[in-house]
């Protein structure tokens, strides 16, 4: 339905613009559905807005379902929109008046390293003001292509730099990564030929083929069994570029070797189960619907204590291989942070803690958090890229063999 | 139908005019709420306005229905309401009386006859259904987040498909597809089927000069003075830590209050004598004592 007002824009470009803009909500952690795509679709169509305050509200009334979701909805749209500048202007008229209603500054908590690839990472959209939705499209394809084709080159990229695109291939680069459960000792004893132990019983068997001589001695050993690993992944606004890989890494987890899987920002929530059932979107759903304070601060001790309280010392965490992610800015009392794992470092096999950031040259682990754990870790990893990915479950492989030290 | 719409769209051609319309009512709406009210109409799409208590979520439903100048059918939600209160009941007492007449007329009684429209007693959403225009009604469904879960189950098809369904009657579909506004001060989370059927705006505390001129333009009888002082005393009542933040309805009530005992400015004196008007608990009296009557007045 076309009003009056609006300008001839080609509506599959309009289409195109609503669904990437959705998606990049969807990907900030906005359960954005289609059918609210369409209906912003119509409404910028129908209101023909002429400024991005305009458009800012349009899209706010018509993609959002709670005030919990509106300071990640601000930033989203900063991020997509700032680079247009006008976007309807733009398909008419000389490029005017740039009237973003949000100062960047006051508004996004994050740092400048995250504004900065957020710049880099849509080098479009900040080039040429009249380049049409089209030949977006195009080169944006392009580069999904090259991405595609070096996927080497992506494998030991940080996934903070990576644009949409290249995360999406990631993502299957992650599903793909090979799983080998740990092994711990079982009980029982198996037959097994090169056992230490003597299996009697076999041993004897054997002997009535040989006149009662044991000729041929059979041997047991331990049984191996699964090792339990359980994830923890930190959710909060500071660990987002890389919360939705570990969600795909916790998926193949939880499905294939039957792990755990918590997020938590300020606080702790179960995944399993989402995971087991659904695909990793769903998840992400539900944890965005189940964390408002998504992309707010983090509280490591609260939800780890959570965690030990109400699963750890039940047995999710005894004798098992627990993998922490987070960057270790805690907004509490770091004192708790240390409290919670001294407690599970001492229910758990291994600890292996996972801080993406810790890849950069100049890291120290100073944030009050991170200080207050290291003492109780036992491997330390950075996890940043699919490569260090690769490293991370080589380490929980080796984890499960290994004895306490 | 179209002709409806064609109404609609005259009306209401864009978001700018929409806004000055309102505001001719006398209700002031920042753009965003602005762009909410007109989706709502123009796409149509019910509304699920959100905000603290008195920062004119209901006044907004009004407004709106005195723009289009068409009636606002409003149904109050409240705990236990069930579909008897809010759809339809049928009137008893009239099907007894019907049935002692038949016999006393020795007429035979269809029972279809005793479940026809005569004997339906309409509630509010059952009214927006069967309004017959010349424009659609605006419904306004006030504080859902009061009313069960349960509940909200039973405005699904309302709010996706404009119709209404009595078992003994059939499927009544909207003539004129109802404006449906709903709000909530969210007691509580709604479900997430019911906000999947709406738009979303959450009606934030307006600046102080927006308060101000809101004030002002519902008070007229009061001076200027007195009302951009009490603006901005609301404003400084909501830094402090109040269980209930008095918002834009408090304001007014102090404006009206402090007229009709004659305050021409406000100061520590004329605070304490109208303060009840803002503040409805003893702990945030305490509290505004506490922080000094003086600093509250801002003399």
């Amino acid at each position: 339905m076309p009003s009056p007002a609006s300008p001839p824009t080609p509506q599959a470009d309009l289409a195109a613009l609503a669904a990437a803009f959705g998606e990049r909500l969807h990907a900030a952690g906005v359960p954005v559905t289609p059918e609210r795509m369409i209906r912003f679709a119509e409404a910028v169509l129908l209101a023909g807005p002429r400024t991005i305050p305009e458009a800012y509200w349009i899209g706010r009334v018509t993609l959002l379902t709670g005030h919990f979701q509106i300071p990640v909805y601000d930033r989203v749209f900063d991020e997509y929109f700032r680079g247009y500048v006008d976007l309807v202007e733009d398909t008419r008229t000389s490029p005017s008046q740039p009237a973003s209603p949000l100062d960047a500054g006051e508004r996004a908590p994050r740092d400048t390293g995250a504004q900065q690839s957020g710049a880099s990472r849509s080098p479009i959209t900040s080039a040429t003001p009249g380049l049409d939705a089209r030949g977006d499209a195009d080169t944006e394809e392009m580069s999904l292509l090259a991405a595609a084709s070096t996927s080497e080159r992506l494998a030991t990229r940080d996934f903070s730099e990576c644009s949409p695109e290249e995360l999406a291939l990631l993502r299957q680069l992650v599903e793909r990564l090979p799983l080998i459960p740990p092994r711990r000792r079982g009980r029982r004893l198996r037959r097994n030929a090169r056992g230490d132990r003597l299996d009697v019983r076999a041993t004897l068997r054997r002997a009535y083929r040989t006149g009662g001589d044991p000729v041929h001695r059979a041997h047991r050993r331990h049984s191996e069994r699964p090792r339990r690993v359980v994830l923890i992944a930190d959710v909060s606004g500071s660990m987002e570029p890389y919360a939705r890989v570990y969600l795909h890494l916790m998926r193949g987890a939880v499905r294939s070797l039957g792990s755990e899987a918590f997020v938590f920002a300020t606080r702790l929530t179960r995944l399993t189960r989402h995971l087991a059932a659904g695909g990793p979107d769903y998840a992400y759903a539900k944890v965005a619907e189940s964390t408002p304070d998504w992309a707010g601060g983090t509280r490591i001790g609260a939800a780890l204590t959570r965690f030990l309280d109400e699963h750890g010392r039940r047995g999710v965490a005894r004798g098992a291989i627990v993998v922490i992610v987070s960057d270790g800015w805690e907004i509490g009392d770091p004192g708790e942070v240390g409290e919670a794992m001294r407690r599970l470092g001492r229910l758990a096999h291994h600890v292996i803690w996972v801080n993406p950031r810790s890849a950069a040259a100049e890291f120290q682990p100073l944030a009050g958090g991170m200080a207050a754990a290291l003492p109780h870790v036992d491997t330390f990893l950075s996890g940043h890229s699919v490569r260090a990915l690769e490293e991370l479950l080589a380490a929980i492989r080796e984890a499960g063999e290994r004895r306490r030290g | 139908m179209t002709e409806s719409n064609d109404a609609l769209e005259d009306r209401l051609p864009d978001v700018d005019s929409l806004a000055r319309d309102l505001e001719q009512t006398g209700y002031l709406a920042d753009p965003g709420l602005a762009t909410a009210l007109f989706c709502a109409v123009r796409l149509p799409q019910p509304l699920l306005l959100e905000g603290e208590a008195g920062v004119g979520k209901t006044q907004a439903a009004k407004a709106l229905a005195g723009i289009l100048d068409t009636p606002l059918i409003r149904l109050q939600c409240f705990e236990g309401i069930d579909a008897a209160e809010a759809l339809y009941e049928w009137n008893y007492a009239r099907q007894l009386l019907g049935i002692r007449l038949a016999e006393a007329r020795g007429d035979g009684l269809e029972e279809s006859s005793l479940f026809s429209r005569d004997y339906l007693v309409e509630r509010p959403l059952l009214q927006a259904v069967e309004h017959r225009g010349p424009r659609p009604v605006v419904l306004l469904i006030d504080e859902v987040d009061r009313a069960d879960e349960e509940f909200e189950a039973f405005l699904f098809e309302l709010l996706a498909e404009s119709a209404v369904t009595i078992p003994e009657i059939g499927t009544l579909r909207a003539h004129h597809r109802p404006i449906v506004i709903l709000t909530s001060n969210r007691t509580r989370d709604l479900h997430d089927a019911l906000k999947r059927r709406c738009l979303y705006h959450w009606i934030d505390y307006p600046t102080l000069e927006h308060a101000t001129a809101i004030v002002r333009r519902r008070v007229p009888e009061a001076n200027d003075r007195l009302v951009s002082q009490i603006a901005s005393a609301v404003s400084r009542l909501r830094t402090i830590d109040l269980q209930k933040p008095p918002g834009i309805a408090e304001a007014i009530d102090w404006v009206h209050a402090a007229v009709l005992l004659g305050i021409q400015e406000l100061d520590a004196e004329a605070v304490q004598r109208t303060l009840g008007s803002v503040l409805k608990y003893r702990e945030d009296h305490d509290v505004a004592v506490e922080a000094g009557l003086a600093w509250v007045s801002g003399a």
